[in-house]
């Protein structure tokens, strides 16, 4: 039985930054020498997942990870390269997920589960085990614009856990909010990986939760798989070329 | 074709996001607001007093029904206007969403449209109120506004989509739209008549070319003069405003891969 989750080819992601983009006076006068400055942010990726595997993405800073995993959950169509995600759905947790800041974090708990293809009936049913696991209390009726980002990442961290997709993409998630909640979401994520049929790519700067939760790390620099592998193996080489 | 079908099935699949969506910013709206949603009345109410007073009574204006006349093209006008001033900066504001979870940039923009057109409906209620007194009659003529309005919605969508993209690329662009709409709204005879304020057969001309201008007559016909509105002209907007949406969405299509790199 074919167990792949998701196939990524030769994925290629290039953009170009607004401050490179014209203002009027500059269509008007000159344009900038640079505005067609392209940076490749992710250079011909390829690999593969299976089912109920968790793999861990690990780089330096500005290595291309999180635009990785934006492409990935179809928020922007690849460069060049192909995802296969065999039919399955999926899902970003990042830090506000989908939050209008005007609206408490009862209604975006709505709006974030509609966006990401659920009805409003099903979301009210999920609301009450996201809103208990959030533990953000009165706040759910404020407006979310008045959260500390803690709250912001624990509301955030709430809806994609307690949403059922087949593929969970992660961004940097685990690595914000007081220690009890990373306790909490540490154990939520365990439990979501005893999940056999869902897949989870994470990203995160936790060297230690990488190996303890990872089954094999993608390391990327510079946009470029470096190596890709067993978990420890591959924090070990990270580790060491990060000290050089 | 493509275009418009992929419209249609984003808008068919989006349609309950799109009213919820809606609901909740205007609820956000009125509870972050002391006066709630009677600013929606206020702000037209205002402005109409305003112009009825220096055009009115200072420049005594002759017009019939004179705040009605006013007030009707107000509310079509703040439609406008929200719709274009929103446009512009839509991408950037929706930024928080955009980055996280895939939506239809023209989603995003139907559904703050649908926001727009439900204030413009609320402040309409102040036009029968003010009907009442004048004793403006109606009559079957008042079943032009449904085409006149329809049409009048897919011009500003396919307005609404240009500057979507423009406002992406060009960071001083809400500057331009500003200077641009304070011209259109002394062009659009919002308190006089553009018909008839300029000698003919401009004045005519000038009714017809200007969108908002031939919207705004068209609608008092229907609204105030029982009057047929007139078929031709709305034909050719029609078809003008079907192009623009058609291709300004086609525009925002090919381009949206492109705005969530670039913010």
């Amino acid at each position: 039985m074919d167990d792949i989750s998701m196939k990524v080819e030769n994925l290629c992601i290039d953009y170009r930054p607004l401050k490179n983009l014209p203002s009027i006076k500059k269509v008007f006068h000159e344009l900038p020498k640079d505005k067609n400055k392209v940076i490749h942010a992710v250079k011909n990726v390829s690999f593969e997942t299976k089912r109920g595997e968790i793999l861990g993405i690990i780089g330096k800073n500005g290595s291309g990870k999180s635009t990785m995993l934006k492409a990935l959950a179809g928020i922007f169509r690849p460069d060049e390269g192909n995802i296969d995600l065999r039919g399955n759905s999926i899902s970003l947790m990042s830090i506000g997920v989908g939050f209008n800041e005007d609206s408490t974090g009862r209604k975006n708990i709505i709006l974030s589960g509609m966006l990401l293809g659920f009805t409003e009936e099903e979301m009210i049913e999920k609301s009450k085990d996201i809103i208990e696991f959030a533990e953000i209390g009165d706040f759910i009726d404020m407006p979310v614009r008045t959260y500390s980002s803690g709250m912001h990442s624990k509301l955030a961290f709430a809806i994609t856990a307690n949403l059922d997709t087949d593929i969970m993409l992660v961004d940097e998630v685990l690595a914000v909010g007081d220690e009890r909640f990373r306790q909490k979401s540490l154990e939520k994520m365990k439990t979501l990986i005893t999940d056999k049929n869902r897949t989870v790519i994470m990203v995160s700067h936790e060297m230690n939760t990488m190996a303890e939760l990872c089954d094999r790390i993608l390391w990327i620099n510079d946009g470029e798989v470096k190596e890709i592998g067993d978990t420890q193996k591959v924090i070990d080489d990270y580790i060491a070329f990060m000290n050089l | 074709m493509k275009t418009l079908r992929c419209l249609i099935n984003d808008i068919k699949k989006y349609r309950k996001y799109i009213i919820y969506s809606a609901r909740v910013a205007l609820q956000a709206e009125v509870t972050n607001a002391y006066l709630d949603w009677f600013w929606w009345i206020l702000e037209p109410v205002c402005s109409m007093l305003i112009y009825f007073i220096i055009f009115g009574y200072v420049f005594k204006n002759t017009e019939q029904y004179y705040l009605v006349f006013i007030y009707s093209a107000l509310t079509m006008w703040f439609f406008f206007s929200r719709t274009i001033n929103a446009s512009v900066k839509l991408i950037k504001a929706s930024k928080g969403i955009i980055t996280k979870v895939y939506i239809p940039k023209t989603v995003i923009l139907l559904s703050n449209m649908l926001i727009f057109l439900f204030k413009m409906f609320i402040s309409s209620i102040v036009v029968v109120v003010l009907m009442m007194p004048y004793r403006v009659s109606i009559d079957y003529h008042l079943l032009g506004l449904i085409p006149v309005l329809g049409v009048f919605f897919i011009f500003c969508y396919g307005i609404g989509c240009y500057l979507m993209h423009i406002g992406v690329f060009i960071e001083d662009m809400s500057y331009v739209i500003d200077i641009l709409l304070q011209m259109l709204f002394y062009f659009t005879g919002i308190f006089y008549s553009v018909g008839k304020s300029f000698p003919a057969p401009l004045g005519q001309i000038f009714e017809t070319v200007n969108p908002l201008a031939f919207f705004i007559a068209q609608m008092r016909n229907a609204l105030m003069y029982k009057t047929d509105i007139s078929l031709k002209g709305l034909a050719v907007w029609f078809g003008i405003s079907v192009v623009l949406a058609i291709n300004g969405s086609c525009i925002v299509y090919k381009n949206e891969n492109t705005y969530v790199k670039v913010i």
